[in-house]
């Protein structure tokens, strides 16, 4: 009978001995495998409550297990490891170091929403998903994602100003993400914008970029929201700590250090 | 003399509250919507019933014959009341086929409604024949034919019980257990088993809610009838034309499953009977926000409504077994029986 189980085991916790003599016995080689006792020693407590403080986080205590949110999902069908009714698990249970075993995995969520609707209990994992990306990323965990920076030059500018200009947003989007502006996609975008949109539209578009456009009696409307997320931000700092600049893995040891 | 007593429905608890008061010298008028006595059991064919293993129709089928034969009891089939009005003691219902009945004191019995599984569609009901519910199954067994795949009438080699199917779900408005269905389920598999020892019969749970003694079914069911209980909810049930494949997860140890199946049932489960709304208007009285017929009282009067002199038995106030809801029809016939003779003798 196959161990269904061995799925569990990982890796870096089997340990096989060439030469291994235990109270006079030669168990030397393969056959006699081990599996190291799997130790979790720093239970985080908070972490459901951390998750529930962020957008989208707020019904993870309702979950059951019952995993109708890993079986429709999407990513589930093509990488097994994808499962969020494991990672709920682990975050009810304040398994951290767990969880962020999974960092690499856990943004991959496309949003479908088909746990949504799956789910029994109106968990909304799909949003829990998104809510435990943010916190990686707050946490220092990961690099905040292209999405999250997107998002912020986004808001940055209706904020300020209650409209968007779209060239900037573009050029600010690439600006901090690291790309360059001249790739040939949005060279050509801009040619054909050129040659094929009327002059009037084109004017109007050039004297935004100069000019940026505001909306009238923005100013209330901008108070009142940086008033909300300051107290936001309030709320999440009291509950989950500072936000923690990431900090790129050290690369690894090329010498493996002697026992 | 005080006037008769009205049950509502000839289910095990209206035949029970029926027989109850019969027997103690009351008069009593039963009305039955369908045409034939005996509630769920009888009417929607149950094979043998938990946890004493007799079958329905002999069980239930008792009590029907005991109210039947007794002089005390007039019955009215195929009648529902559409008009309630009165006073505790004088209350006067007229029914369908045009009667009046007089009485001193109603008690609604009226029962559930089976959860119709197309409201699950991703489950495969109503989409491929193999695909049934434990209702159908109790027929193929209480029927005698035999638990047979209905796309070509063979014998099942693998059989899949889905359970929580309308019950415990958020997503289509039911948040209550209907309480019944593990146990329902974990004797059904076993009586799977011991008609097709060759079948595997696998049964995906969220919980199992065997309460009670019957525990030892779903024990039973395991140790003696080796039934695989996996602990997974099903994300879809579709089919490759001949086999209906079931996918999901197993939680317990992380792994995806496809499984092919000859024969798939839900286990659903018990809606407020669709006719609450009507009854709730009809009699005054009010609903438990799930929709059910709402008790009014749980530790002073058993069975009390919202309205004084109108009492509730049975699976009219939630989900429950054949036994619960033929103790709470003798309950609320001993509430609406001191109410009445009490009454009576105050005025004396």
């Amino acid at each position: 009978m196959p161990i269904h189980e061995k799925n569990l085991i990982r890796p870096e916790n089997i340990s096989t001995h060439d030469n291994l003599v235990m109270d006079g016995v030669d168990v030397s080689g393969d056959w006699s495998t081990f599996i190291k006792t799997r130790v979790v020693a720093d239970y985080n407590e908070e972490l459901q409550d951390e998750i529930a403080a962020l957008p989208g986080g707020e019904y993870i205590h309702r979950c059951w297990q019952c995993g109708s949110c890993t079986n429709s999902c999407t990513i589930n069908a093509i990488n097994p490891d994808f499962n969020p009714r494991y990672w709920i698990y682990l975050i009810r249970m304040g398994f951290e170091s767990e969880l962020v075993r999974d960092k690499d995995l856990i943004w991959q969520c496309v949003s479908c929403n088909k746990c949504t609707s799956a789910c029994p209990r109106d968990v909304v994992p799909e949003a829990v998903m998104k809510a435990t990306a943010h916190w990686l990323e707050r946490k220092g965990y990961t690099k905040k994602s292209s999405s999250t920076v997107f998002d912020e030059v986004f808001s940055e500018q209706v904020i300020e100003r209650g409209k968007i200009e779209d060239g900037e947003v573009v050029m600010s989007f690439f600006n901090r993400t690291g790309q360059k502006l001249t790739q040939p996609w949005l060279i050509e975008m801009v040619k054909r914008m050129i040659k094929g949109l009327p002059v009037q539209m084109l004017t109007m578009m050039g004297l935004a970029t100069v000019f940026k456009p505001k909306t009238r009696n923005w100013g209330p409307a901008r108070d009142a929201i940086n008033d909300y997320i300051e107290e936001q931000e309030a709320l999440l700092d009291e509950k989950l700590g500072p936000s923690v600049p990431y900090k790129a893995p050290e690369p690894a040891p090329t010498q493996i250090p002697a026992e | 003399m005080t006037k008769p007593f009205l049950i509502i429905g000839g289910g095990p608890a209206g035949l029970a509250a029926a027989h109850s008061l019969a027997s103690v010298g009351q008069k009593v008028v039963l009305v039955e919507k369908e045409n034939k006595l005996g509630g769920a059991p009888i009417l929607s064919g149950y094979a043998k019933l938990v946890p004493s293993g007799e079958w329905a129709k002999d069980a239930i089928g008792a009590m029907v014959d005991r109210v039947v034969g007794n002089p005390n009891i007039t019955i009215k089939t195929g009648a529902t009341v559409v008009e309630f009005s009165g006073e505790p003691g004088t209350f006067t219902a007229k029914l369908s086929t045009g009667d009046a009945i007089d009485n001193s004191a109603s008690i609604l019995c009226t029962g559930f409604t089976h959860f119709d599984s197309v409201n699950k569609p991703e489950w495969g009901f109503g989409t491929f024949p193999d695909v049934v519910s434990t209702t159908q199954v109790e027929q193929m067994i209480s029927s005698g034919q035999g638990v047979r795949r209905p796309s070509n009438g063979e014998k099942p080699k693998r059989v899949a019980i889905l359970l929580c199917v309308g019950s415990r779900d958020r997503q289509i408005g039911r948040e209550w257990c209907s309480k019944i269905c593990c146990t329902v389920s974990a004797k059904m598999a076993m009586e799977i088993r011991e008609e097709l020892p060759d079948c595997h019969v696998y049964i995906y749970y969220m919980d199992i809610r065997t309460f009670g003694l019957y525990e030892e079914i779903y024990w039973k069911s395991q140790e003696e009838q080796k039934v695989k209980y996996i602990k997974a909810r099903i994300a879809e049930v579709t089919s490759d034309g001949d086999k209906v494949i079931v996918k999901g997860e197993d939680t317990l140890v992380k792994r995806p499953i496809t499984i092919p199946f000859d024969l798939v049932v839900h286990a659903i489960g018990m809606d407020p009977n669709v006719d609450n709304m009507l009854i709730s208007s009809v009699f005054g009285i009010d609903l438990h926000h799930w929709g059910f017929l709402k008790q009014e009282n749980t530790y002073g009067v058993m069975g009390a409504t919202s309205r004084p002199g109108v009492y509730v038995a049975g699976s009219a106030t939630g989900p429950e077994t054949i036994d619960d809801s033929i103790a709470q029809g003798n309950a609320a016939a001993m509430s609406a029986l001191a109410a009445v003779v009490g009454q009576s003798m105050a005025a004396e």
